[in-house]
């Protein structure tokens, strides 16, 4: 038995957990749950020896233990199965199984043998058919997950923390781990199970616990509650969800895309948007959303499916295109995405229009200069010489420069994919009312966020999308957290009766 | 972190050694500028004093350093190009065989033999020459679009595109070319031995000229501009609407025509080429005075003016170790050292 006591951990003055105590008995699967930023990742990193607590104390089997490295949480039987897997691709399973302690005969050259055998024996014991000589490459990810789950058994971890591991499996192989996991408990193994899907919860949990700004909230047996309830628990009733009002004037359509899919991401999207109005695109991580939209910008394919802009059929194969169609794209994770970091802000502010006002070639820096000094009060960028480096700025400053470079094209239709990651309250307020004012300029606005609240607070209504489909709109007095929460796990619309009629989404 | 500190002491007060150390810190180009700053004056220093009159010291000067660049010019010339490849996150490794098979069709374009294509065909003298410089220029740049389009549309790794591209150029011109030796007309060395005053210093003018070009093409062109935008964040420039394949396409076409352009130097300079060894070892030579001059191998990071330092320093080298009387054999381990503390001393600047 595992026992968290009055768990606290701050960074910096940002106090992720307050005060959290629970407990995890041998073969039970407890669900841990909570919206982004909650305190999730950091109990569980607490527990897996990656962070250290501020105070507080954990109990394993009645005894003390103070863990300061991953591996002395493991000494003590608990395994922490990370989203992206520890695994390599291009070695056999049962050497995957042996990293790092790899079996050595007497000459000191490996015993790959021995190695087979002991994966065999594992694999017998827990139940997985699988050939310990395949390479990990050629497994599914459910498969890989199974490997980890079996790597942790062989160094005798009776607790496991399993860290979305749903996310990225289809249904097949989330049964697969489903059943990997009751014969873990039938094993006496206890398992953390942390996800964002409640109807796997239900499926699967025995217990569950539910966190929200770094509290815990409410804890109980799953059999006592149904999703709604969850849903309720990590949402709060608490949250501000005032909505920011401005002078609408919705115009003539913009985009509209009809049965648009793609190979992996997404399929069967249907929507349009209008001159200022500002349309919501929310879901849990790995729902496509960010896909569909660089897809519609040219930056990836499309498979089938049919994009209007201006009601006239386009096909958009590159970016240059897309920008020339008037459409203008902020993604996701600025520090990949978006900044360069080798050039400094005004060449970041003005490098999607460089060949707009270029003259034989060469770059007009003064028109560039006047055209920044406008939006840089516009706003409201904080920073020093226009030539200092793009990385001596704050995030949302950052955020506010590729804002500026977007701007400078004067695009009709503008994609901002996360546009408060990373930023803090009081930039994102300014992002706001940047994206408020932009709507009343008669820009057709798309706001992509997974924070619900965001959604809610700027858009007119929103699509909520679920592994890659529109699974509804919520518009109004429908569009709270409770809502998309639902939507965004797989639920189906309150209103809804049967099914989506995804006509019906398309005309909004 | 909005202002720099640094910056704004400079400004209160203007001591030499905060400026230095402002400068050293800031200016990327700086060190090296210092660095080959030491290495003239050293050169100053051991070609001695020993002359009767200012005058002939100052004559015996500037003759050893017209030497050093005009010897210097052709590389240097790849070198820039070179820059660019490396600026995008590319390599070029087929330089020195773009340079031979260039530099052999320009010779049986201008043979004064009986296989001289251009004799057969009855134009000879200038327009001969233009028409040769011309075709030479064009195919230089169309066998770097050959290689720009392996890269971009074939995804080929540049590394290995170039490797390839390497052994093919050179092993098919070495086939062609065996038992023939095309006379170039005399009037044509005149490319590059024309004499200004009593300097012979024409590769040196070209090179300045390519210089100063592609210098202006790298701080105010939506092009140069476009490369390190590449180089530095291939995904942040897609998603900003930069054509990256056409971005990389033109740098590597543009290194085939800088090639091109090395070649007509060198067949202009001696009038015949070695085709087995011309140009061995120059993309190594060029990566070297890029890295010296502070340009980035990872990509983004390069300067036309560091490469033009870089060059200078190795040649510079060159000549302070024949002046010392260092065993040729020996003479590359020098250079070697250079690159490596060139690139320790670049190491200082912020990293993030």
């Amino acid at each position: 038995m595992i026992e968290m006591r009055n768990i606290k951990k701050s960074f910096g003055s940002n106090d992720v957990i307050k005060d959290v105590s629970f407990t995890l008995k041998n073969g039970e699967i407890c669900a841990l749950l909570g919206e982004n930023g909650a305190g999730k990742s950091t109990l569980m990193n607490i527990l897996g020896g990656i962070h250290q607590m501020d105070s507080g104390a954990i109990l394993v089997n009645g005894k003390e233990a103070a863990f300061h490295t991953p591996k002395q949480s493991q000494q003590v039987g608990i395994a922490f199965i990370h989203q992206e897997l520890n695994l390599i691709n291009d070695l056999p399973i049962y050497e995957n199984m042996f990293l790092g302690r790899e079996l050595k005969t007497k000459r000191g050259s490996l015993d790959l043998e021995r190695m087979l055998q002991e994966t065999e024996k594992i694999f017998k014991q827990m139940d997985v058919n699988l050939d310990p000589a395949m390479m990990v490459r050629d497994l599914d990810a459910s498969y890989k997950q199974i490997v980890e789950i079996c790597r942790a058994m062989m160094t005798n971890a009776s607790f496991i923390i399993m860290d979305e591991p749903t996310t990225s499996l289809t249904d097949q192989e989330i049964e697969r781990v489903f059943k990997m996991m009751k014969t873990l408990s039938e094993h006496d193994v206890g398992i953390i199970f942390i996800s964002h899907k409640l109807n796997e919860v239900m499926q699967i949990c025995d217990r569950y616990i539910v966190l929200r700004d770094g509290n815990l909230v409410a804890e109980g047996n799953v059999h006592e509650v149904n999703t709604n309830d969850l849903a309720r628990f990590m949402v709060g009733h608490d949250v501000r969800t005032e909505r920011l009002n401005r002078e609408k004037q919705i115009g003539k359509e913009i985009l509209r895309v009809e049965g648009l899919s793609n190979s992996r991401f997404f399929r069967d999207i249907s929507f349009s948007i209008k001159e200022g109005e500002i349309v919501g695109f929310t879901g849990l991580l790995g729902d496509g959303r960010s896909e569909l939209f660089q897809s519609i910008f040219g930056a990836e394919d499309i498979t089938t499916g049919k994009i209007y802009l201006n009601e006239k059929e386009v096909k958009i194969t590159s970016t240059q295109q897309a920008i020339k169609e008037g459409i203008a794209y902020v993604p996701r994770n600025r520090k990949e995405n978006a900044i360069i970091k080798d050039m400094d802000i005004i060449e970041n502010a003005s490098i999607v229009t460089w060949p707009h006002f270029s003259k034989k070639g060469t770059i007009n820096r003064q028109k560039h200069k006047e055209m920044f000094a406008e939006q840089r009060k516009a706003l409201r960028i904080k920073m020093g010489e226009l030539t200092d480096s793009i990385t001596s700025l704050s995030g949302g400053n950052q955020q506010k420069v590729i804002l500026a470079k977007w701007l400078a094209a004067k695009p009709k239709l503008l994609i901002l994919d996360n546009p408060t990651q990373g930023v803090d309250v009081g930039a994102k307020e300014d992002i706001y009312d940047i994206i408020l004012k932009l709507a009343e300029e008669n820009i057709a606005i798309i706001v992509l966020s997974s924070e619900a609240n965001e959604i809610i607070r700027i858009c007119d209504r929103a699509l909520v999308m679920y592994h890659g489909v529109i699974q509804g709109e919520v518009a109004g007095e429908e569009m709270n957290e409770h809502e998309i929460m639902r939507l965004a796990t797989g639920g189906q619309r309150a209103s809804d009766k049967g099914g989506i009629d995804r006509n019906d989404i398309k005309s909004g | 972190m909005i202002s720099n500190p640094d910056k704004t002491a400079i400004k209160d007060k203007q001591s030499f050694f905060q400026w230095f150390k402002y400068k050293w810190s800031s200016d990327p180009l700086f060190s090296i500028a210092i660095a080959l700053i030491i290495m003239i004056i050293l050169q100053t220093l051991v070609l001695g004093f020993d002359y009767d009159s200012f005058g002939s010291w100052f004559q015996a000067w500037i003759n050893n350093w017209i030497n050093i660049l005009r010897n210097n010019a052709a590389t240097a010339i790849v070198a820039l190009g070179m820059t660019f490849v490396i600026m995008t996150g590319g390599i070029d490794l087929a330089v020195g065989s773009t340079l031979v098979v260039t530099g052999a069709l320009s010779m049986m374009l201008l043979d004064t033999g009986t296989k001289g294509f251009l004799l057969a065909m009855g134009i000879s003298g200038a327009p001969a020459f233009v028409i040769t410089i011309l075709v030479v220029l064009l195919f230089g740049y169309l066998l770097g679009s050959l290689i720009g389009v392996s890269i971009t549309k074939g995804k080929v790794p540049p590394f290995i595109a170039t490797l390839g591209a390497m052994m093919i150029f050179r092993s098919v011109t070495q086939h062609f070319m065996q038992g023939y030796n095309p006379k170039v007309p005399s009037e044509f060395l005149q490319i590059a031995s024309f004499k200004i005053g009593s300097f012979m210093i024409m590769p040196i003018i070209y090179w300045a000229i390519i210089a100063i070009i592609l210098y202006y093409v790298s701080k105010r062109t939506t092009f140069g501009r476009q490369i390190i935008a590449v180089g530095s964040n291939e995904r942040a420039a897609k998603l900003s609407g930069i054509h990256v394949e056409k971005v990389k396409l033109r740098v590597y076409a543009l290194m085939g025509l800088l090639v091109s352009i090395a070649a007509i130097i060198q067949v202009s300079r001696i009038g015949s080429m070695d085709f087995s060894n011309a140009g061995r070892g120059m993309e190594m030579d060029a990566i070297a005075a890029a890295v010296v001059g502070g340009t980035n191998m990872m990509g983004g990071r390069g300067f036309i003016l560091g490469t033009v330092y870089g060059m200078l320093i190795i040649a510079v080298m060159n000549n302070l170790l024949n002046l010392f009387g260092v065993p040729p054999f020996l003479r590359e381990a020098f250079k070697g050292v250079i690159v490596i503390a060139a690139v320790l001393l670049q190491k200082k600047e912020k990293t993030s």
